[in-house]
């Protein structure tokens, strides 16, 4: 408990430095969790409180997720969403696969690790466009729809890897039918719901938590990912309304999603026997190119300008909440310290190359397509 | 004109305008509630942007949509979906030196311009619906009520001669 209590002051005080210097706080989280924990003074280790609060930082992130899922508005857009997407994913993920098998890592190690390494942050995303008020660039709707393909990604490698021992068939069946069951309870209540998250007592907030809760526990004990069913209650609850859930919930996600950063940094020990730093700085390191390459490629396929691909890789350096949650879920001790270590060094990398892509662009540009003009896509 | 309106997961929504002269307004309203506007001028590449708060995004569409607006006045006008022709401006001005002293009955402002005044603020405080018998002193604020041409003869005819 005691633990918990240290680290989420450390985490509170690194939260106004770095909103104070708009840089991206979850890298700072890992770094705190570092010092602190295994790999560094070893203040602060994990007990039963931390672990329960860690999960629920990440039911929380997961239900998030889900709620931004429109599935309806993806269709409409999926011609947009493809066509980047699939560049990006098949570039990073290759690249991402052989890089950790090349620096030696396991077959299944280098799987996780280079599903991490695809995955770039949203949030970082999302809040560097809005910050570095990048918003009316024609890459910038460009990136958001990227954005919505990886979150589509991260959803179906959780509900493919996330399941028990059972026959895939079998748990294919029941995640089906409880969705069913789920959207079935959710439509005819759906009034009923309604009014209960227009109450201004603690009934909305008492509802949006232990939904969340109880979703993953049934999913748990019915053997089937749990991950992937909070995510589907998510864009399921999101149909009714959105914005209650959004709201309710959000403080839950705030809190414990910090603690879920901290704690993952207490526990991933990188100085390890068996993590060799060669591979943990290669990959960090070819994770920043990997994207500059994918950025590239989209620029000239959608924008017809390579000069867009910086702009978007650019903005979608940083990786992020996912990584980290792919890693908890199945990284060994070393994936694990790989992983840390590209979440911090994209996303701080991201967050300057962000801030400064105007000048970068100027120095990096192909000349030849410098004023080239770029069609919006679509 | 053409205004499209898009909707941008994460974001919030995003309002583009391409004008006459081909320059391009965007208008974004973030999830945070602040709001975003951007203009790109059709002759650049560079985009200018302001992040506003809701109040001041409200005080710009009140400015587009017509309304007097200086640095020390300033209007609001009041258009009703029901009666569409009907039109009300509120105003507010700064009484000047030839106006203090005089009294509402003396000025005659209703009489002559048709405009009503409704409250005067007056070192912090505020006087609602003041009596015929109110007399004004130099630096009062006062709001009007009327419509726009009675308020420009308000303006006119009893605030600069």
């Amino acid at each position: 408990m005691e633990g918990v209590v240290l680290a989420l002051f450390v985490c509170l005080v690194l939260a106004l430095i770095t909103k104070k210097l708009a840089l991206p706080s979850i890298p700072f989280y890992i770094i705190a969790g570092l010092l602190i924990g295994k790999s560094g003074l070893g203040l602060v280790g994990v007990d039963g409180v931390a672990q329960f609060l860690t999960h629920l930082g990440l039911l929380f992130l997961l239900f998030f997720l889900g709620l931004e899922i429109k599935p309806d508005r993806i269709w409409s857009n999926h011609r947009a969403i493809a066509q980047s997407g699939l560049l990006d994913l098949h570039i990073n993920v290759i690249i991402g696969f052989v890089a950790a098998y090349a620096l030696g890592f396991s077959f299944a190690d280098a799987l996780v690790v280079a599903a991490a390494f695809f995955i770039s942050s949203t949030a970082m995303a999302v809040t560097s466009l809005v910050e570095n008020k990048k918003l009316l660039m024609r890459e910038a709707e460009t990136i958001v729809w990227l954005m919505v393909f990886e979150d589509i990604v991260v959803i179906l490698v959780l509900a493919f890897f996330g399941s028990s021992g059972e026959h895939p068939l079998i748990v294919l069946a029941k995640t089906v039918s409880l969705l069913l069951a789920l959207i079935l309870i959710t439509h005819t209540g759906r009034d009923y719901i309604t009014s209960i998250l227009k109450r201004d007592d603690e009934l909305p907030v008492l509802l949006t938590f232990s939904a969340v809760l109880g979703i993953a526990a049934l999913a748990s004990a019915w053997g089937i990912p749990e991950s992937f069913m909070v995510i589907a209650f998510g864009t399921i609850l999101g149909t009714i309304d959105p914005v209650s859930f959004e709201v309710h919930s959000r403080p839950f996600k705030d809190v414990f999603l910090v603690v879920f950063f901290v704690f993952f940094g207490i526990t991933t020990d990188i100085f390890a026997e068996g993590v060799s730093v060669v591979a943990i700085a290669g990959v960090s390191i070819v994770a920043v190119f990997s994207k500059y390459l994918s950025g590239i490629a989209i620029g000239h396929f959608v924008h017809g300008n390579r000069n867009s691909g910086i702009e978007i890789w650019a903005n979608t350096i940083g990786r992020g909440e996912f990584s980290i949650a792919i890693a908890a879920l199945w990284g060994s001790g070393a994936v694990s310290s790989t992983i840390a270590t590209m979440v911090i060094v994209t996303s701080i990398t991201g967050a300057f190359v962000a801030k400064y892509s105007n000048a970068i662009r100027n120095v990096l540009a192909w000349p030849r397509e410098k004023n080239r003009g770029s069609p919006p896509p679509g | 004109m053409a205004l499209r309106s898009l909707n941008l997961p994460g974001i919030g929504t995003k309002y583009e305008l391409e004008t006459e002269k081909k320059d391009i307004i965007a208008i974004f309203f973030l999830k945070s509630g602040n709001i975003q506007m951007y203009t790109l001028p059709h002759d650049s590449s560079t985009p200018c942007v302001a992040e506003l708060t809701p109040p001041e995004a409200r005080r710009i569409g009140a400015i587009l949509s017509g309304a007097i607006m200086e640095a020390d006045k300033e209007s609001v006008e009041i258009a009703f979906s029901a009666l569409s022709d009907l039109r009300i401006s509120v105003h507010t001005y700064i009484i000047g030196k030839h106006c203090a002293g005089k009294s509402l009955e003396e000025l005659q402002i209703r009489a002559r311009t048709g405009a009503t005044v409704i409250a005067v603020s007056r070192g912090g405080r505020n006087i609602i619906n003041p009596p015929p018998g109110f007399t004004f002193e130099e630096g009062d604020a006062i709001v009007a009520i009327g419509e726009a041409d009675q308020l420009r003869q308000l303006e006119q005819v009893i605030l600069v001669t």
